[in-house]
């Protein structure tokens, strides 16, 4: 088949991934400095992270646990021992021109993570997951600011050293959505394991490689198996720069839909390296018919291997978003929308639980998942950033769940002023005066109401049952809306039926 | 010519009541050390006979230097070397060569050239130099002093800049047996910063206390091999030391090491290999000369342009060699060959070393060589490592102790014991010996 006769309909995307996610340790992988990148530049650093002459790398436990738990998490292989490998290449953020990595035996292999497009399960396949180091970072100063058109390039060095997981799938990915869906479950089961921290900038790199093929190249009916030929044969491009999953999925949108333009026209794609320009919203050509590159592995002999086969038995991970989603459907009766919600991240789900035990699900789940997640989602907020005041939504809830206030003041007034201006439920209600009106007030406002509308009652008494929700809004202003409007409209038909 | 011993002679006082680690009652008080220039001393230069790091001065102390410190000692200079420990002659340094004070107008040996003669010249009572293929018994043998190469791991690393880092180990120099030995008890030791230390302590109260002279029912095994390429000579001069254990209860026989034939083709394949990774870190973006070609902001150009000014003709060999034994395609051909033929070579030496307590050979085959002579013949200088090289292979101990001199020229010979791993104390036992005359 010849580019030309190829129509778009006959057309099959392929994506593969390689996710750089570092690691949420204290220290760097080969030395004791801090990973806090916030600080001023080249504070964290020391001989080993600056690949000082006769300076020596020792492995940071911590980083080799972390990446154990996600060996674990995604059902990988994990060898007897592990080692590391140089990778040889020239560049001015690699202190050392090498980065010490995993080669030929990488502490995850062969494993995988279930997605759900759509509301369709598919299982994409993690063919390894490496240990590495991060280089340093470099920033362009003056001139045009680009890494071209700078007039200089300072150099980071606190970045260096940083535990990186380098994640390879197969190529299993047939669109972008997809691949937004496994990005968006791999934060979330990293973020479970208490390995990765989503807010540090730059803590999630993805490169794809993306190629178009032609459908009838597909061997079988399973989509997600294509012909090693086939895919050798298309040239694929590799878009680097992407950040986020929602990043992922619109560089890869835009690629896509460039290539099959390119091939509908006649055109052919080339094999080349592109950069996804974020602002711009498009990827540009970074190296065209880029060389093979000869990274000249070779052993680190600074690094004795580790032996970690008893580390599977002995780290212990949590339970995984997906596994516990499905746990909440079952045991709190939640629909599956409310369960992703509840264990979109484990701080969340975690909350959930500590409610629900308390109170009603239902209610813990109406408050926790539509209530505090939209008030935080509006404001921008993430659970992390109240994580100390959980116990004053817990007593929030309580407040509703013991009939002391109603549940639409709950929402409006004390969830908002407690996330706008820091103070607790009972002192909103206090202030504001909240709590529900007691009975014999409301009784006596009933009566009151009844008294001084005898239209309204006549209307009522001749068949009239709308008239009802008028004699409801008078007692409601008379207790000045903390009663509760369904208890009032009780209370007028029994006094009025007397 | 000077004798050129230091690159850097500048002093840092045991006694200094400004050093706070020194211990003016360690084991080394009031001793001097001579350290050569590839060991990372904080605030003295450390230029690892390079133009490429005459401006570099490390922030930080090696390991052995903290040691040193708080042992008392008194370090007296960095010692010349060959660039990077790249020679066996102490000629390919940047800063000219060093005379070798047992044989004037002769070479020290290398690559810790300036460490040997420091103490064959008395400039220090001790020193230290590393051996990555023989660069300590090498200058010893032919200065005439006692060179020790600890087994791998029992010395740290860090802080010693780095030329084949799987086969290397800092090391110490003596007048004596006795003297490289205490010398080589306050470095010796496992140390959190180099993951590839182990805990091995001797197992009498010191290395120093080995040296007795003890060699009543020693077993010496004497390859064959290791005597093939040897001057008639030094041959000659071996057999007498060999005599003289013998003479004090000493057994010997002779032993087969077949894969060493291999092994100088292996030891410069993985060494050059290391090499090539190990060096590229001096890419001028934070040492070497200011580039004066002007190239335009050009990366690769930038960095090529000042390892071409920075390195001499030596390293850039080793470089290049080394990077073509790692390339796609090469990379079975040399670089896995040659840690097959590491591996045959250490189980050749657990053999040999089953049935004899210790190795013994000529240090170098040859005695040493004029000022000038080797340097134009690469090949020539690296055959002369035949004898040293297979014991960095295995990652054994040996020492180099005089064996008295040359009977055609007079010039020094040196006599190698190599031992089993964290052997120490038998090569210190043994090559006492031949100080007890």
């Amino acid at each position: 088949m010849t580019a030309q006769t190829v129509q778009q309909g006959d057309l099959v995307t392929v994506i593969g991934l390689e996710v750089h996610v570092q690691l949420e340790t204290d220290t760097k992988i080969f030395c004791g400095c801090s990973t806090d990148q916030t600080d001023e530049p080249n504070e964290n650093v020391c001989p080993v992270c600056l690949g000082l002459p006769g300076a020596l790398p020792v492995l940071n436990e911590g980083a080799v646990e972390a990446a154990v738990k996600i060996g674990k998490a995604i059902d990988a292989d994990i060898p007897e021992e592990t080692r590391f490998h140089r990778k040889n290449y020239y560049y001015p953020d690699l202190p050392k021109n090498f980065q010490i990595t995993q080669y030929d035996e990488p502490i995850c292999a062969d494993g995988d993570l279930e997605i759900s497009v759509e509301g369709e399960r598919r299982t994409v396949t993690i063919e390894r997951a490496h240990l590495e180091e991060d280089p340093g970072s470099l920033q362009h100063v003056g001139g045009g600011g680009g890494i071209d058109s700078a007039d200089y390039t300072l150099v980071n060095y606190n970045r260096a050293g940083t535990p990186l997981m380098e994640v390879v799938t197969a190529p299993d990915f047939r669109s972008p959505g997809e691949v937004r869906a496994f990005l968006a479950e791999l934060e979330e089961v990293l973020e479970y394991l208490g390995v990765f921290d989503a807010e540090r900038d730059g803590s999630l790199r993805i490169d794809a490689n993306l190629s178009i093929i032609p459908e009838d190249e597909i061997e079988s009916d399973d989509v997600t198996e294509i012909g090693e030929e086939a895919l050798a044969a298309a040239n694929r491009t590799e878009v680097k720069n992407i950040s986020s999953h929602k990043g992922a999925e619109k560089a890869l949108a835009y690629e896509e839909t460039r290539q099959k333009n390119a091939i509908q026209r006649g055109r052919a794609v080339e094999q080349e390296t592109r950069h996804w320009d974020e602002s711009r919203g498009i990827t540009v050509s970074m190296r065209s018919k880029e060389e093979e590159k000869d990274y000249r592995y070779f052993e680190e002999a600074d690094l004795p291997p580790l032996r970690v086969s008893h580390w599977k038995d002995e780290i212990s991970i949590p339970e995984l978003p997906s596994a516990r989603r499905e746990r909440f459907q079952d045991e709190y009766t939640l629909s599956e929308e409310a369960a992703s919600k509840l264990t979109s991240t484990k701080q969340v789900a975690d909350f959930y639980e500590d409610v629900a035990q308390e109170f009603d699900p239902d209610l813990a789940a109406t408050w926790v998942a539509d209530n505090l997640l939209g008030e935080l989602n509006y404001r921008d907020m993430e659970i992390t950033g109240i994580e100390s005041r959980l116990d004053e939504v817990t007593r929030l809830v309580e407040l509703v769940a013991t009939d002391e206030i109603t549940a639409k003041n709950a929402r409006e007034t004390v969830l908002r002023s407690m996330l706008d201006d820091g103070r607790t439920p009972d002192e909103v209600v206090a202030e504001e005066g909240l709590g529900k009106t007691g009975e014999d007030e409301v009784q006596q406002a009933v009566v009151e109401a009844i008294d001084e509308n005898p239209d309204a009652v006549a209307d009522y008494e001749s068949g009239d049952d709308g008239a009802i929700n008028f004699l409801v809004g008078q007692v409601m202003q008379k207790t000045g809306g903390s009663a509760d409007p369904g208890d009032v409209n009780q209370l007028l038909r029994a006094e009025l039926n007397d | 010519m000077a004798a050129n011993i230091f690159i850097t002679d500048e002093r840092i006082e045991g006694d200094d009541t400004e050093n706070e680690d020194a211990d003016a009652d360690g084991p080394l008080a009031g001793r001097t050390v001579a350290v050569k220039d590839n060991i990372s001393t904080k605030g003295v230069a450390t230029t690892c006979g390079s133009a490429m790091l005459e401006e570099y001065v490390p922030p930080y102390d090696a390991t052995v230097i903290s040691r040193l410190k708080e042992a008392g000692a008194t370090i007296v200079g960095k010692a010349n070397m060959d660039e990077f420990g790249m020679g066996s002659t102490t000629e390919t340094s940047a800063f000219g060569p060093t005379d070798n004070p047992a044989a004037p107008g002769h070479v020290p040996g290398g690559s810790s050239g300036g460490s040997a003669a420091a103490v064959a010249a008395g400039e220090a009572d001790l020193a230290l130099g590393s051996d990555t293929g023989g660069s300590i018994r090498c200058p010893a043998a032919f200065c005439g002093v006692v060179g020790i190469k600890p087994t791998y791991g029992l010395v740290s690393r860090y802080g010693l800049v780095a030329y084949g880092n799987s086969l290397e180990q800092i090391g110490p120099f003596g007048e004596t047996v006795e003297d490289a030995a205490a010398l080589l008890d306050v470095i010796a030791g496992p140390d959190e910063r180099d993951a590839t230390t182990r805990d091995a302590a001797p197992d009498g109260e010191s290395y120093a206390a080995a040296a007795t002279g003890d060699v009543d029912g020693l077993t010496i095994g004497v390859p064959t091999e290791l005597l093939e390429g040897a001057d008639e000579d030094v041959v000659d001069t071996f057999w007498d030391a060999i005599a003289d254990l013998e003479a004090q209860g000493a057994e010997y026989h002779e032993v087969s090491l077949p894969s060493v034939e291999h092994a100088v083709e292996a030891y410069y394949v993985i060494a050059m290999s290391e090499a090539s990774s190990n060096l590229a870190r001096f890419d001028g973006v934070r040492y070497g000369p200011e580039t004066e070609t002007e190239t335009e902001g050009n990366w690769n150009e930038t960095f090529s342009q000042v390892r071409k000014d920075g390195f001499g003709d030596e390293v850039k060999r080793r470089i290049l060699l080394g990077t073509y034994a790692l390339s796609a395609g090469y990379h079975d051909k040399y670089y896995k060959k040659a840690q097959d033929a590491r591996a045959w070579v250490k189980q050749d030496f657990d053999e040999a070393l089953s049935e004899a307590d210790v190795l013994a050979s000529p240090t170098m085959p040859v005695t040493p060589f004029e000022q000038g002579e080797s340097l134009d013949d690469p090949l020539q200088m690296y055959l002369a490592d035949a004898n040293t090289v297979p014991v960095n292979l295995a990652d054994l101990p040996a020492i180099s102790v005089p064996a008295g001199e040359s009977d055609a020229d007079g010039l020094p010979v040196g006599l190698q014991l190599v031992g089993p791993a964290f052997g120490e104390e038998r090569l210190i036992r043994a090559a006492s010996a031949l100080e007890f005359e």
